[in-house]
C-alpha cells in the first residue's frame, strides 16, 4: 500500500481502472439484456421513423437485436422475410470501460456520472446497431434483396461510412469523451499535480 | 471545452473519411498493417521460430493457424483519435509534434502486444480469442490512447491545456 502511496495520482487511477475493468465487463456481460433494453427501443425508434417501410418488428433476444423487415428472401421462399441480427455487445463495449474509469476516479457524485455516461452512450449503441442492420440490408445482402430497399449508390455510401465509423470508432471513444465531461475537475486535479 | 470538442469531433471525422479513401488505403493503411504483420512476427520468432508473415497475416508453421491484420486492429483508428485530440487541443505546435510522435509509437507498440497476444489466445481459446479480440482489446487500446493524452496534457507549459475548470489561461490564444 505504501508503494501505492507513492504514485502519482494519473499512475494510481491507471491501476485502479485496470482494476475495475474486469469487473465492469463482468457485469456488462451478465446484464446485457437488461442494459441493452433502452438502445433496443432507440434503435426500433430510429428504424421505424426512418425505415418505416424497411422494419416489420424490433426484437431482443438477451444481447442481439433481431430486426424483421419486410424484404423478401427471393422468388423460391414463398411468404418468407429476412430477418437481421445484430450482437448489440460489439457496439456496447464501451458501457464498461466507462464504468471502470468513472469508479477508478473515486469522484464525489460517482453514481450520477454512472446514470450520464450510460443515458449518454445508449445513441452511440444505437448507432451502431442500426448501422449494422442497414449495412446488412443495403450492402452485404444479396442482390435481390438489396435492391428491394431501393437505396441509391449515395445512401449506400452513407451506410458504409455509418457503419464503419459506428463499429471502428464510436462504441471506443464515445466512453471517453463522456467521461472526461463528467470528469473535468478530476482531469484539472491530475494535471496540477505533474 | 466546448471548442475543444467540437475541434476534435471535425477532425475525427475528417480523419477518418480520409482514412476510408482508396487512396490512403492502398498508400498508407495497407503497407502499415502489412508492416505491423512483420514486425509482430519478428517479435514472436525472437521466442518462437514457428511464426511467418505473409501480407497482413500471421501464421503459425506448427499448427496452420493465421490471423489476418484487419481494419480496427492496425491501431490506425486508435491513432486518428489520439491525432485528432492533441491537435484539437490548444498547445504549442512544438508540443503537439512531440506529442503525436511519442503517441505513435506508444499506441503502437501496445498494438503490437494486441496482435501477439491474439495470434497465441487464439490457439489456445477461440471463446477467449473473440472476448479479447472485439471487446477487451478495443477498451484497453482506447484507454491508452486516453492514458496517452492525459500524460501529454500533463505536459503542456502553464496557462494551456485548461480542461475549464481551473482559472483562464494567461498565455496568447493557441492555436489548434
Amino acid at each position: 500500500m505504501k508503494r501505492l502511496a507513492g504514485l502519482s495520482p494519473l499512475a494510481r487511477f491507471v491501476l485502479a481502472v485496470l482494476a475495475w475493468l474486469p469487473v465492469t465487463f463482468v457485469v456488462w456481460y451478465f446484464a446485457a439484456p437488461i442494459i441493452l433494453w433502452p438502445a433496443t427501443l432507440l434503435s426500433e425508434l430510429v428504424t421505424r421513423v426512418g425505415f418505416g417501410d424497411l422494419v416489420r418488428a424490433v426484437d431482443q433476444h438477451a444481447a442481439v437485436v433481431a430486426f424483421t423487415t419486410s424484404l423478401k428472401p427471393g422468388q423460391a421462399i414463398a411468404g418468407a422475410v429476412v430477418t437481421v441480427e445484430v450482437n448489440a455487445l460489439l457496439y456496447s463495449f464501451g458501457l464498461p470501460m466507462f464504468a471502470a474509469l468513472t469508479l477508478a476516479a473515486r469522484e464525489p457524485h460517482w453514481p450520477r456520472a454512472l446514470a450520464i455516461g450510460y443515458v449518454a452512450l445508449l445513441p452511440a449503441i444505437a448507432w451502431g446497431v442500426v448501422a449494422d442492420f442497414l449495412k446488412n440490408v443495403g450492402i452485404t445482402a444479396p442482390p435481390q434483396v438489396v435492391s428491394q430497399t431501393g437505396f441509391t449508390a449515395v445512401q449506400r455510401e452513407f451506410i458504409a461510412f455509418a457503419f464503419q465509423f459506428g463499429s471502428l470508432i464510436l462504441p471506443a471513444v464515445a466512453p471517453a469523451i463522456a467521461w472526461v465531461l463528467t470528469h473535468r475537475s478530476f482531469l484539472e486535479r491530475v494535471r496540477r499535480a505533474a | 471545452m466546448i471548442r475543444f470538442f467540437v475541434v476534435f469531433l471535425v477532425l475525427l471525422a475528417l480523419l477518418f473519411g480520409l482514412e476510408l479513401t482508396p487512396w490512403v488505403q492502398r498508400w498508407a493503411v495497407e503497407p502499415w498493417t502489412m508492416a505491423l504483420a512483420r514486425i509482430s512476427a519478428w517479435l514472436v520468432t525472437l521466442f518462437d521460430s514457428g511464426v511467418t508473415a505473409t501480407g497482413k497475416v500471421i501464421a503459425s508453421t506448427a499448427n496452420g493457424f493465421a490471423v489476418s491484420i484487419e481494419a480496427g486492429c492496425n491501431g490506425v483508428e486508435a491513432t486518428i483519435v489520439l491525432v485528432a485530440a492533441m491537435l484539437a487541443f490548444p498547445a504549442p505546435w512544438k508540443h503537439k509534434l512531440v506529442g503525436l510522435a511519442a503517441g505513435f509509437v506508444a499506441v503502437q507498440a501496445l498494438n503490437v502486444v494486441r496482435v501477439i497476444s491474439l495470434f497465441y489466445l487464439g490457439q489456445w481459446n477461440r471463446d477467449a480469442f473473440e472476448w479479447a479480440h472485439l471487446y477487451v482489446w478495443q477498451a484497453l487500446i482506447m484507454l491508452d490512447v486516453l492514458i496517452v493524452w492525459l500524460l501529454w496534457v500533463r505536459t503542456l507549459p502553464p496557462g494551456r491545456g485548461d480542461t475549464g475548470t481551473g482559472p483562464p489561461p494567461t498565455g496568447a490564444p493557441a492555436a489548434a
